[in-house]
């Protein structure tokens, strides 16, 4: 007991030794190491204990060092070589679908406690904290359900084109997957982001890490067939019909109004694909529309129905919600586009820097309207800024990944540095600060706020989310 | 002969017209979709649109729609449809003289709690389709059209819209319209729709210039986590990865 009391006070980081923040196993070790099969457990806690036990004696010798200069040898992850390098791996096919690593267990995404009464009209957020470049795996891809989600046969599953009146469409048609599925495809990066995506935020700090302020985010490669294609082979009326209404087949047949102006683009797709797989049943199998730089709840999942009108629908989703309230008591309707944002995912909140020096500040940037053209960083709480580099791909309506360098050197004296990212896009649209966005828009809207995010990281590394004015 | 020549020019043109016709819709993608029936249109086409275009003939009660609330509704929304412990309310916050302007005070009110459904309604249209679409919550499409205009009407009433007596049907529902409390609450003039088909504007609303040296836009904190939030979305250390320039902060001990 006392043995194991001491073994977790310490851990290694990067070959250096540090008294570890937390017990070397946490509750997600715990859970995993419980989770293996007997014999993956027992070595997965062996190796555990092989390590802290050799760290234990190397702190002792460092401890005792001080009068003495250091007479370790060496990184005991170096000195003794572990199992994985010394016996026989597993074969092929251990697992038919590969799973990540069960040392990235963390990397989760989660709810908000509180932030929702029922798990099926609910949200679950993507750990941006924990990725890297601009593709979200498709399994952490962040959920919006409005009556739960399903996994929908796709041998049983339709979509059907029809008119708001006889004359919209030359010819109401009905399409299989199967039949979906033979026509030419098309593939594209988008980012998709909930409307409401840091809307907790409007008013004040309100949750701690980039996961909940911004989690409501995630960019894939989506493949499928452009709307316009089937609308044309319909026959669509395209000057009357200036309206498309797209909906679901689950239990809140979710309803959106799209814009023809963008289905005439071409750039809506009707898609099935999503990181070359199928759609994941939480994003919408096996269809799902795909609407660019437009809020997430237009890209109606499970998606059975496109209908051509000459009107708006205000449907539940832009009638009572999904509408910004205005200082003025009036609510702006049909607002969609995601305008142009960013955030630095890496250091953000609730994360805690291991040292002083270097660190590559880095983050997403992303607009509704076209390309990101140009990402600023300040590290002094917007006082002064740089520019960032841009990391390719830099794609239309899609996350674009962003880095700067950036040493830590702040004294206890000195002010604690504040981290922020400020996008702007090819329209020369500028990323607004939090009181810029509120001089004009008020706190009380919930959605659509792309306000500048502030981190800032206090004396002892560990970042925290502020707002400024 | 002339008559002859003339019903053969006629047919060759009506065939020639014809061949177009089936090109254009047959597309060129022969043999991909099929016409879709009058039954399944029917089965699948039932939203209803502000101006009530796909609403079915049918009227409901508010005394029978309270019988329907109380057995259907009011586990999650309340008695009164105000209830939030399981979604935000559907009533109150609306009053007499916002069904005569068409403008619910309250929404200008910073200090107003909540706003409820009914406070931020424009189109009544809007609350028939999705009770008619989605609701009970776990039994969507279970309501007959009569059930839903019964339904609405007792919502109406518990809002002050509609008398004690008064029964909604496809034939007044627009007269209710025109007492919407929030009617002319909306407005689609912003720059946030990405075409001009609803008198938008491409011009953004909040327009910024860059500063880059010594901008004083913002200087101090104004907000930041109060401790005992510190701990309310669980132990920060578990949801960051175990290597990486940074660590998930440990809120499961006090700082």
């Amino acid at each position: 007991m006392s043995r194991y009391t001491n073994l977790t006070a310490v851990q290694t980081t990067h070959g250096q030794l540090h008294k570890a923040p937390e017990n070397f196993l946490g509750q997600a070790g715990i859970k995993t190491a419980f989770a293996q099969p007997q014999d993956q457990r027992r070595a997965f806690l062996r190796n555990a204990f092989l390590t802290a036990a050799s760290a234990a004696s190397t702190v002792a010798l460092a401890a005792g060092a001080q009068a003495q200069t250091v007479s370790t040898d060496g990184d005991p992850n170096i000195l003794n070589l572990p199992d994985h390098t010394k016996g026989l791996g597993q074969g092929v096919v251990t697992d038919g679908y590969g799973k990540p690593s069960q040392f990235e267990a963390n990397v989760q995404r989660r709810a908000s406690p509180g932030l929702t009464q029922t798990t099926q009209s609910s949200v679950s957020f993507a750990p941006l904290q924990s990725l890297f470049g601009i593709i979200t795996p498709s399994g952490l891809h962040f959920e919006r359900h409005h009556q739960g989600w399903w996994d929908v046969d796709p041998r049983g599953h339709r979509l059907m084109l029809n008119g708001s009146d006889a004359s919209m469409l030359k010819k109401p048609l009905v399409f299989t997957l199967d039949e979906l599925m033979r026509l030419p495809s098309a593939s594209r990066f988008h980012f998709i982001e909930c409307g409401a995506n840091t809307g907790m935020e409007w008013g004040n700090v309100a949750v701690p890490t980039v996961q909940y302020t911004h989690g409501m985010l995630s960019c894939s490669e989506f493949t499928g067939v452009p709307l316009i294609t089937l609308l044309e082979m319909a026959g669509a009326d395209l000057k009357r019909g200036k309206f498309v209404l797209a909906e679901g087949a689950d239990g809140s047949s979710m309803t959106r109004t799209i814009p023809m102006s963008q289905i005439v683009s071409g750039e809506v797709l009707v898609a099935y694909g999503q990181n070359g797989e199928m759609l994941r049943p939480e994003n919408g199998y096996p269809l799902r529309l795909v609407v660019p730089g437009i809020q997430g709840v237009s890209w109606v999942k499970y998606l059975r129905r496109i209908e051509l009108g000459d009107q708006p629908y205000a449907t539940k989703d832009e009638a009572a919600h999904y509408i910004d309230l205005m200082p003025d008591g009036l609510h702006r309707q049909y607002t969609s586009i995601q305008e142009c944002k960013s955030v630095v995912t890496t250091p953000s909140g609730g994360q805690v820097l291991q040292g002083k020096g270097f660190y590559s500040i880095s983050g997403l940037a992303w607009s509704g309207r076209g390309k990101v053209k140009r990402v600023d960083v300040s590290v002094d709480g917007g006082r002064n800024w740089r520019a960032a580099r841009l990391e390719s791909p830099v794609l239309d309506k899609c996350l674009t990944r962003f880095s700067m360098d950036w040493v830590w050197s702040a004294t206890s004296t000195d002010q604690p540095p504040i981290i922020q990212s400020r996008a702007i896009d090819e329209t020369g649209y500028v990323q607004p600060s939090s009181r810029a966005l509120r001089e004009v828009r008020g706190s009380r809207s919930i959605y659509h706020n792309n306000a500048i995010q502030s981190w800032q990281v206090t004396h002892s590394g560990e970042v925290k989310n502020v707002q400024m004015a | 002969m002339s008559r002859w020549l003339d019903a053969f020019v006629s047919l060759a043109l009506t065939f020639c017209a014809g061949t177009a016709m089936a090109q254009q819709t047959a597309s060129i993608y022969p043999g991909i979709g099929r016409a879709a029936t009058l039954k399944e249109v029917a089965a699948w086409d039932i939203d209803v649109r502000p101006d009530f275009k796909g609403l079915p003939k049918g009227a409901g009660s508010v005394a029978q729609g309270q019988d329907i609330w109380e057995a259907k509704c009011a586990a999650c929304h309340g008695v009164f449809g105000e209830a939030n412990n399981v979604f935000n309310p559907l009533i109150g916050g609306t009053t007499a003289d916002d069904v005569k302007t068409g403008r619910v005070a309250r929404l200008k009110d910073q200090a107003y709690p909540q706003r409820t459904t009914l406070m931020k309604l424009a189109t009544l249209s809007t609350l028939w389709d999705y009770i008619y679409r989605a609701m009970p919550w776990t039994q969507p499409k279970s309501l007959t059209p009569d059930e839903v205009y019964a339904v609405t009407a007792f919502m109406l009433n518990l809002g002050s819209v509609v008398p004690n007596e008064f029964t909604l049907s496809d034939k007044n529902i627009g007269d209710v319209q025109a007492r919407m409390p929030n009617r002319l609450g909306m407005t689609p003039t912003h720059a946030l729709w990405p075409g001009l088909e609803l008198g938008g504007t491409p011009t953004p609303d909040v327009r910024t210039k860059p500063c880059m040296a010594n901008c004083t836009d913002e200087s101090k904190i104004t907000s930041q986590l109060p401790d005992f939030a510190r701990t309310a979305h669980g132990n920060l250390a578990e949801q960051n990865r175990l290597v990486g320039p940074q660590r998930g902060a440990n809120t499961a001990s006090p700082k």
